[in-house]
């Protein structure tokens, strides 16, 4: 069942980097963060204790509902649908994450950590999201693509934690997921600022600061 | 019992302040009360701070709350700068109020967040569990945003958006690197909760798996490093120090890079000792902090902005702290020293900056030309701060400047010794080359003598006359805090000649 | 090779017009029509087949040669092509090679012979013809290369016989993932909707219909026969992914595969209806979509 979660993760890394709607990416983020919110339901699925309970029902109600809804909201005050013509093309995005989920899986098995979860899959996925979080912040023109790519790359930073820290504490999760609410919050408070000032949310315009 | 009081009191006040100014009606009362609000945590935090240098490392919270002599110095600093730039902060703010450029939204905004950002700092030094501290750092980010953009311009905007995008990124890459540092205890039966406290990583540092430990670090390195502005991952920081408003761009310069670059100090020891002590990590803080000191370098020569040029001299200088660290001995004692230095007088410069930009209405250094005749005391601030930057003796940066100088000659690391000069050379001369038109040019703009009051000439002498003194005496007391923090990095043997490739003595 | 071989190869060729029947009925049910009867395809078959043909001036041999070498080659990849249990009449290690080879060259054919016309409508549909199948292919193979490496066989036969019930709790993503891929090469490789519309009347939109519009007579009548026994073949690659062969009666699997056979027409029939043709600027993010897909099942595979 981890297996099946995180080959859909890496599939929708993959839309994500072919997507040119804003919405549609927008949704798909979102699903993404549910699906990782119940990683580590599944893998304690044993030994359920109220804390991860809590944390899974956390995760999912913030990444799957709050955060869509502030980039939602983000979306329709700059009126925007649609990426703008991208540094790299879309097919050419795709063949890019191909050789990317490559080099995690070559990357993943070399890395001197020993999975303590249940699932071989683990690194590779999320060695994964990061690279395509990252490639997302790089080639794309508009500021929620941005947001958006910061999101992914959260969560492949999460994957990675379930499987190699056998347990952490709640307080550093709880603080994580916190910290990951106020950055989407702070980003879309600066988008609607970026968007009033410059009329447009395409930050390959915001130059005028050099040197 | 009392000291943990104390400890949660340093994160407390000043919420509560931030807090309380969201409240308050007019902008003077607001900022007098963050100016109160800081003042108390400020004398709280030197209390403490003094007790744990006297007599030794103090915790609370079942051991998530720790302050040892390395915090203890930092907290000491940091309470410093921000004492200075809230006081400053009144002064800036205060005319912008009388020239009505300064709104009430504004105001609570700046203040709040003000205060927010102290707290997170606080958290980030008093904390001992790894996450908190990254938690605080992530806060320190998230929070200090806005502060860039108070008054909402294109530029301003700009920055703030290049600062929380690439530093959320550098520190989502510092947290990888947490992860995997509480992944190498992997083996040895620590309980949940311990894993990530670093008095229990520090005590099991020699156990803990090395190649995990190496990955950490770069990641460590990397991450912390986008925060604390080390080439190549400086690129936010100009525009974010240029465009934020002088108090602001006071407390970026003066502390938060130094908040960074303890973060990366607290893991020096434990990954020294877990890869067998071969100075591996060091090696790479020394290739880290040469690469800043040269593309600083290599900026300053043709910076237009005031803010910015002194931006930039802020990247040479966390290179030099780092530089400092990665050679180890007298080293690391010399870049705590640095850290002192370095923020007193960015922070003078940046009062004067802010001020002197307020009375022309530009930070253009052609336009800001003849600053002397136009406003003496902050042109001394200004020119004395410059001539301290570049390490001009007796001021103390020179000082710890010399000692890291000697640390690089102990260890033989002739080409880092080489390096380092031809960049301190380099900045030398192209900042006076900036500083003295500055300063004694002839005046182009037609602007108003203003008499500097009280309150800024003071804040203009002190940072001037501690850097002096402080080059040319070190109280015996000091000293014991600066080793006793020093120890903290480095109780591990400094690094031998043969590991740097240099001369074997 | 014995006689239960020569079953795949003679169901193939019995009942593989039977499918665009049921592809059309399917359609009708859901317009609420009533529609053809499910045996049209084979009157068609004999009426062309009794007609003359009308060959223009401008064509050369080529043209002729066309449909026959693609009903050739049809014929040859349908022997490789095992059923159910039972293995197909030719079976060799890597003969998936010569099998994608075959129809490789029934499409080469197809559009050498209308570009022989002379014609702008057919000289449209070949390009767009050759660049929707040079995003196929790679994709196909990687399919089969994935296949081929999870089992550890390399003849298609020895590939279907080895993914039995025993291994599929292990293989689960990547056979569903390649199942995926393969479906929609299918879709893509017998001009099917999202990728081309067979029921259009407007030149400007076809791809497949506007390569075959000069054809007639028996010629034509070939070319609808090597449709039909491209969309069984195909259609038994990605039964043989989906449906495992369980380890008991070889005549049940060979009565599932057939279900499964006619149950994949009926879902070919549904898509038509639900969906509309994807723009043609559309079409190749799909293809190269299944590539990706299949790309990750083999990396699945490799790992």
């Amino acid at each position: 069942m981890t297996d099946l979660i995180l080959v859909l993760v890496m599939l929708t890394n993959l839309k994500l980097l072919a997507s040119s709607e804003l919405g549609a990416s927008i949704r798909v983020v979102a699903v993404q963060g549910v699906m990782l919110g119940l990683l580590p339901v599944l893998a304690h699925v044993h030994d359920l204790s109220l804390h991860f309970a809590a944390l899974a029902v956390g995760t999912i109600a913030l990444k799957g509902a709050v955060f869509p809804w502030l980039l939602f909201r983000a979306l329709r005050e700059a009126e925007v649908t649609r990426e703008v013509e991208p540094y790299v093309g879309y097919i050419t995005s795709i063949l890019v994450g191909l050789a990317a989920l490559a080099a995690s899986f070559w990357l993943g098995g070399r890395l001197p950590v020993s999975t303590v979860g249940a699932s071989s899959l683990l690194t590779p996925s999320a060695l994964f999201s990061i690279l395509a979080g990252l490639f997302l912040i790089v080639a794309r023109k508009r500021a929620v693509n941005q947001v958006l790519g910061f999101l992914v790359m959260e969560n492949g930073i999460y994957t990675f934690g379930v499987g190699i820290v056998a347990e952490m504490p709640f307080l550093v999760e709880l603080g994580v997921l916190l910290d990951a609410f106020v950055a989407v919050f702070v980003m879309g408070i600066a988008v609607y600022h970026i968007n009033r000032e410059f009329d447009h949310i395409e930050t390959n315009r915001l130059d005028r600061l050099k040197g | 019992m009392k000291h943990e009081a104390l400890l949660w009191l340093l994160i407390l006040v000043p919420a509560v302040t931030g807090a309380l100014a969201l409240l308050l009606r007019s902008a003077r009362t607001i900022l007098g009360t963050m100016c109160a609000g800081v003042g108390i945590s400020v004398a709280l935090g030197w209390y403490v701070a003094g007790k744990v240098l006297v007599s030794g490392p103090v915790s609370a919270g079942a051991e998530w709350l720790y302050l040892d002599a390395l915090s203890a110095y930092n907290l000491g600093v940091m309470l410093l700068i921000y004492g200075l730039s809230s006081a400053y902060a009144w002064v800036y703010f205060g005319t912008e109020l009388r020239e009505e450029h300064l709104t009430l939204k504004q105001a609570r905004l700046f203040a709040s967040l003000w205060c927010g950002a102290l707290a997170a700092m606080t958290l980030v030094f008093i904390s001992n569990n790894l996450g908190i501290m990254w938690v605080g750092i992530e806060a320190t980010t998230l929070l200090t945003g806005f502060l860039i953009c108070v008054h909402v311009t294109g530029e301003s905007l700009e920055a703030m958006w290049k600062y929380i995008l690439i530093c959320s990124v550098g520190v989502a890459f510092a947290f990888m690197g947490t992860l995997l540092v509480g992944a190498s205890t992997h083996g040895l039966g620590l309980r949940a909760p311990e894993v990530l406290l670093w008095t229990t990583l520090h005590a099991h540092a020699a156990s803990l798996n090395p190649a995990c430990l190496k990955a950490a670090f770069i990641f460590l390195l990397v991450g912390y490093g986008t925060k604390a502005g080390l080439a190549p991952m400086h690129n936010w920081l100009p525009d974010a120090h240029s465009q934020a408003p002088a108090p602001v761009s006071a407390i970026f310069s003066g502390f938060m890079l130094n908040t960074a670059l303890y973060c990366v100090m607290r893991y020096v020891p434990i990954v020294e000792a877990g890869t067998g002590n071969t100075g591996w990590g060091l090696r790479l803080l020394i290739g880290f902090g040469l690469i800043s000191i040269l593309v600083a370098a290599a900026f300053i020569l043709f910076q237009h902005d005031l803010k910015r040029l002194l931006a930039y001299h802020s990247v040479e200088h966390i290179g030099i702290i780092t530089l400092g660290v990665g050679l180890g001995g007298l080293g690391t004692f010399a870049a705590l020293f640095h850290t002192l230095n370095h923020s007193l007088c960015k922070t003078l410069a940046f009062f004067a900056a802010g001020r002197l930009g307020q009375m022309f209405g530009t930070h253009n250094m052609t336009k800001l030309a003849g600053a002397m005749r136009v406003a003496p005391v902050w042109g001394v601030g200004l020119f004395g701060s410059l001539l301290a930057l570049i390490g001009l003796a007796p001021f103390a940066l020179f000082m710890s400047e010399l000692q890291i100088l000697k640390a690089a000659m102990d260890s033989g690391a002739i080409l880092v010794l080489v390096l380092f000069l031809f960049g301190a050379g380099v900045v030398f001369v192209g900042a006076l080359g900036h500083a003295i038109p500055l300063v004694w040019g002839k005046t182009t703009a037609t602007v108003q003598p203003a008499r500097a009051g009280v309150l800024e000439t003071l804040l203009v002498v002190l940072p001037l006359v501690l850097l002096l003194v402080l080059g040319l005496w070190m109280p015996g007391p000091f000293q014991t805090a600066l080793n006793a923090a020093a120890d903290v990095i480095r109780h591990v043997n400094p690094v031998s000649a043969v590991s740097l490739g240099g001369v074997t003595p | 090779m014995n006689a239960l071989s020569f079953i795949p190869l003679l169901l193939a060729l019995i009942l593989s017009p039977l499918l665009f029947g049921v592809i059309n009925r399917t359609k009708a049910l859901f317009a609420g029509r009533r529609g053809q009867p499910l045996l049209q395809t084979y009157f068609d078959l004999w009426k062309l087949l009794q007609k003359g043909a009308v060959y223009s001036r401008t064509t050369t041999w080529i043209f002729r040669a066309g449909p026959i070498i693609g009903l050739a080659a049809t014929l040859t990849a349908a022997a490789l092509m095992p059923l159910g249990n039972f293995p197909s009449l030719i079976a060799f290690p890597a003969d998936f090679l010569l099998f994608v080879g075959l129809l490789g060259l029934v499409r080469f054919f197809t559009v050498v012979a209308a570009l022989d016309t002379g014609s702008s409508f057919e000289g449209m549909g070949a390009s767009r013809e050759v660049f929707f199948s040079a995003l196929t292919e790679p994709a196909l193979f990687i399919a089969l290369a994935t296949l081929a490496r999870q089992t550890g066989q390399l003849s298609l036969s020895t590939i279907f016989a080895a993914s039995s019930d025993a291994h599929w709790p292990h293989f689960e993503p990547v056979l569903a993932l390649t199942a995926i891929a393969l479906m929609v090469v299918l879709l893509a490789e017998n001009a099917r909707i999202p990728v081309d519309d067979p029921n259009t009347h407007l030149e400007l939109t076809m791809i497949h219909e506007v390569m075959v519009l000069d054809h007639s007579g028996p010629d034509f009548a070939f070319i609808i026969y090597t449709s039909a026994l491209k969309l069984w073949m195909l259609g038994a690659l990605v039964l043989g992914v989906m449906i495992p062969s369980s380890g008991g009666n070889p005549w049940l699997n060979l009565a599932m595969a057939l279900g499964g056979m006619f149950g994949l027409a009926v879902i070919i029939g549904v898509v038509e209806s639900v969906m509309a043709r994807l723009r043609l600027l559309i079409v190749p993010q799909l293809l190269v979509g299944a590539g990706a897909v299949a790309t990750v099942a083999l990396i699945l595979t490799l790992r």
